[in-house]
């Protein structure tokens, strides 16, 4: 067991493709650090580096305190998690999670104690003798995390390794993992495309674009205090809706124009953001969440006041039982759309316009397709984003784009984890 | 009484024609749906037809020659060629071609022979391709592009081309009348390389290599204990390619050896009808019709034992998808 950390890491391919530019990140003993980015963007080949597959170009790769740069995968002590699980197909259940005992010259009885033991620990103790063909997906990744857990390894490293799994037993073997994990207390890196595999599983999540480090953060704080535009458009589902506007001052208040209308800037807000008022009467960009876009219940519930509401034309209306995800267009240009198309769940949302905002309201909303909607503001929540760099305009905290021991170690598992 | 046994009888008979019908049923599942996939009946029908001539075309001489190997030497000559003729002789034959019937007594001389160049040579250009094919498919080294077009441009020399200066180059380093001379050209083949290495990108993963890279294994063993075991169907096709071609080729040890005790069996053979046609002398024209089956017949002892191992989807189950 073992503290991981990368260094200033750089990867520049033979033909001078920049895979990875200075990048830091540290995983602590015992985290589970989920490093999520759109597909092409460096994660896969941060952990091949750490794994030893790729060679580090430069910057330095410590395991506990040795560093392992020009170290064989044999001596560095993790384990891997691929994404096609990588079983070798010829060898039985036992065999494979074996495998790597026997490469260390582990005896035959020693060995098949821990096959056992891993094996009990992922319930694969029936299917031992069996060849990967004979085993379902949910097993076949199981038989995957054996081989990676039977060694106890300084590390885990896991590639994306629940995304050929439908989506139910995907689910399951999130918190699956996620136990294992717990239960040995390995650092873990753990790289997805998928937010929600990210804000579920991660003690910390890492967020990376084009080879370059945006934020790492504990799910919440990145959830609620992106650091940029791609961070705030990446994570959540659906995407935050982002939206050109200005800050205009009206006596000792502000007021946001978004097209011909506008919202009133409290100052529990102005408190947040002391920097906010430094940007008046300059363009800049307003990330609202879904979540915070509402519908009263019922129409005897009162109308929201006017300056903490939104009037929008209703373009579709999606019905997922629990809630509404109602999609709206406002007369000002959207922000962002190229990240957001890059997210593979926003994609699932189909046939929903494109250039439509999201809101995220409670099933039985009055809320018809078609019609002009008055939708209340959750104004306190408002994010805002400098258009030009992108980033998140301050909210008087430090934007920790390293994750270093500022930002606290694991939050309180959520309770319906437990199984 | 005999009214109960009767309708029981009818069930079990009932009963057979309906496990009779779902086993043609499962059968017909396994079959490619030709409708399925928009091929006419008339389409398929031609080209079962087609096969079905070549199948003919390609078993005459073999029908042929099983029936002349039971004939004498007069009979052979007389008699309708596609059907028995008494005496039966096909025993008699059979010892007299590993008896010292015409002088030299060679037969058995080239059938080890034979055996010699096609099992060191075969065995030994399928070792080499596969330790080719796995290194251009699995390993990106400086050059390795350029080298394999290199070996698959040794395709398009025919060996006829190289005859006269690989003749000229034996007689140097004295492989004349050698078994090396034979043995080593045999052990190069570009076309076991290809597909070797084709196989390989498809059979051996390189997800495979890296899992087991990871797990600690080195280049070695993850070679001989997992690339090699999923490599065994395409061995086994590139080894009876290669065995093939050593046992039928007639062309290099005919411009390399000239001792009668050198001889494979195609040239020996070669010999035999050679001389039976300048001298007349039928006596050998049985020896060789029934020569031509015993060659004929370890090839198929080896295409009917490794036809076995020939069992796709060794991959299933190691990957998702």
């Amino acid at each position: 067991m073992a503290t991981l950390s990368l260094q200033h890491f750089s990867k520049t391919y033979a033909n001078g493709v920049r895979a990875l530019r200075d990048f830091n990140l540290e995983v602590r003993d015992g985290e589970f650090l989920v490093l999520v980015g759109p597909s092409g963007c460096g994660k896969t080949t941060a952990l091949r580096m750490v794994a030893g597959l790729e060679e580090i170009t430069d910057g330095t790769l410590r395991i506990g305190d040795r560093v392992v740069n020009d170290v064989s995968p044999l001596e560095r002590d993790v384990a891997m998690v691929f994404q096609n699980y990588a079983l070798y197909p010829h060898l039985s259940v036992s065999e494979n999670i074996g495998f790597s005992l026997e490469m260390r010259g582990v005896s035959k009885r020693d060995r098949e104690e821990k096959v056992r033991e891993a094996a009990a620990m992922l319930g694969l103790d029936q299917v031992l003798k069996r060849k990967p063909r004979h085993l379902s997906g949910g097993q076949r990744q199981r038989v995957a995390m054996g081989r990676a857990i039977v060694r106890r390894p300084a590390v885990f490293l896991m590639d994306e390794p629940l995304s050929n799994l439908d989506a139910k037993l995907r689910v399951q073997m999130r918190a699956e993992v996620m136990r294992v994990q717990r239960r040995l207390g390995v650092a873990t890196l753990y790289v997805t495309h998928d937010q929600t595999e990210a804000m579920t599983m991660g003690d910390r999540v890492a967020v990376m674009r084009d080879g370059v480090m945006q934020q790492v953060a504990r799910p919440q704080e990145l959830y609620d205090h992106p650091a940029n535009i791609f961070v705030a458009s990446f994570m959540g589902s659906p995407a935050m809706n982002l939206y050109e506007t200005t800050i205009t001052g009206r006596g000792d208040g502000l007021e946001m124009r978004l097209g011909s209308q506008t919202v009133t800037l409290p100052a529990e807000l102005l408190k947040r953001l002391p920097d906010l008022p430094s940007y008046r009467d300059r363009p800049l960009v307003v990330g609202i969440r879904p979540e915070h876009l509402m519908l009263p219940g019922d129409e005897s519930a009162p109308q929201p006041a006017a300056g903490a509401s939104l009037d929008a034309d209703v373009e579709l209306v999606e019905a997922l039982g629990n809630e509404l995800f109602v999609h709206f267009t406002l007369d000002v240009p959207r922000v962002g759309e190229q990240e957001r198309a890059l997210s593979a769940d926003d994609i699932a949302a189909g046939d929903a316009p494109v250039d439509a905002g999201v809101a995220r309201v409670q099933p039985r909303a009055p809320v018809e397709a078609g019609q002009r909607t008055r939708f209340a503001l959750d104004v306190p929540w408002l994010q805002f984003f400098d258009p030009d760099s992108g980033t998140a305009i301050g909210d008087g905290r430090p934007v920790r784009q390293m994750g270093g021991p500022e930002s606290e170690l694991r939050p309180e598992p959520p309770p319906m984890l437990a199984v | 009484m005999s009214a109960l046994s009767e309708s029981s009888g009818a069930r079990w008979a009932a009963d057979r024609r309906r496990r009779r019908r779902a086993r043609r049923l499962e059968e017909q599942e396994e079959l490619v749906p030709l409708r399925l996939f928009g091929l006419g009946r008339g389409t398929a029908a031609l080209i079962t037809l087609a096969c079905a001539v070549f199948a003919v075309f390609t078993l005459i001489p073999i029908v042929w020659v099983l029936f002349n190997s039971t004939k004498g030497q007069t009979s052979l000559l007389s008699s309708f060629g596609f059907w028995f003729a008494g005496p039966f002789k096909f025993f008699d034959n059979f010892s007299s071609l590993f008896q010292n019937v015409d002088g030299d007594g060679v037969y058995f001389q080239w059938f080890v022979n034979t055996l010699l160049y096609a099992v060191v040579g075969g065995v030994g250009a399928t070792i080499l391709s596969t330790l080719a094919g796995y290194g251009f498919a699995r390993f990106a080294f400086r050059g390795s592009r350029g080298l394999f077009v290199f070996v698959l441009s040794a395709l398009l020399v025919p060996v006829t081309a190289i005859s006269y200066p690989l003749f000229l180059v034996y007689a140097h380093v004295g492989l004349i009348n050698s078994a090396w001379g034979m043995i080593l050209p045999s052990m190069v083949a570009p076309v076991g390389v290809y597909l070797m290495k084709t196989f390989i990108e498809a059979a051996v993963p390189q997800e495979l290599i890296d899992a087991a890279r990871v797990d600690g294994a080195g280049e070695f063993r993850i070679f001989r204990r997992l690339a090699l075991p999923l490599m065994a169907p395409a061995f086994m096709t590139v080894l009876l390619i290669n065995v093939v071609a050593v046992w039928n080729n007639y062309f290099l040890p005919f411009i390399i050896f000239s001792e009668n005790s050198r001889f494979p069996l195609t040239v020996g053979m070669g010999v035999w009808a050679s001389r039976a046609q300048a001298s007349g002398d039928t006596r050998i024209f049985p020896l060789i019709v029934i020569g031509g089956l015993v060659t004929m017949v370890p090839l198929i002892l080896l295409f009917w034992l490794i036809q076995k191992k020939w069992s796709g989807g060794l991959l299933v189950g190691g990957l998702a998808n």
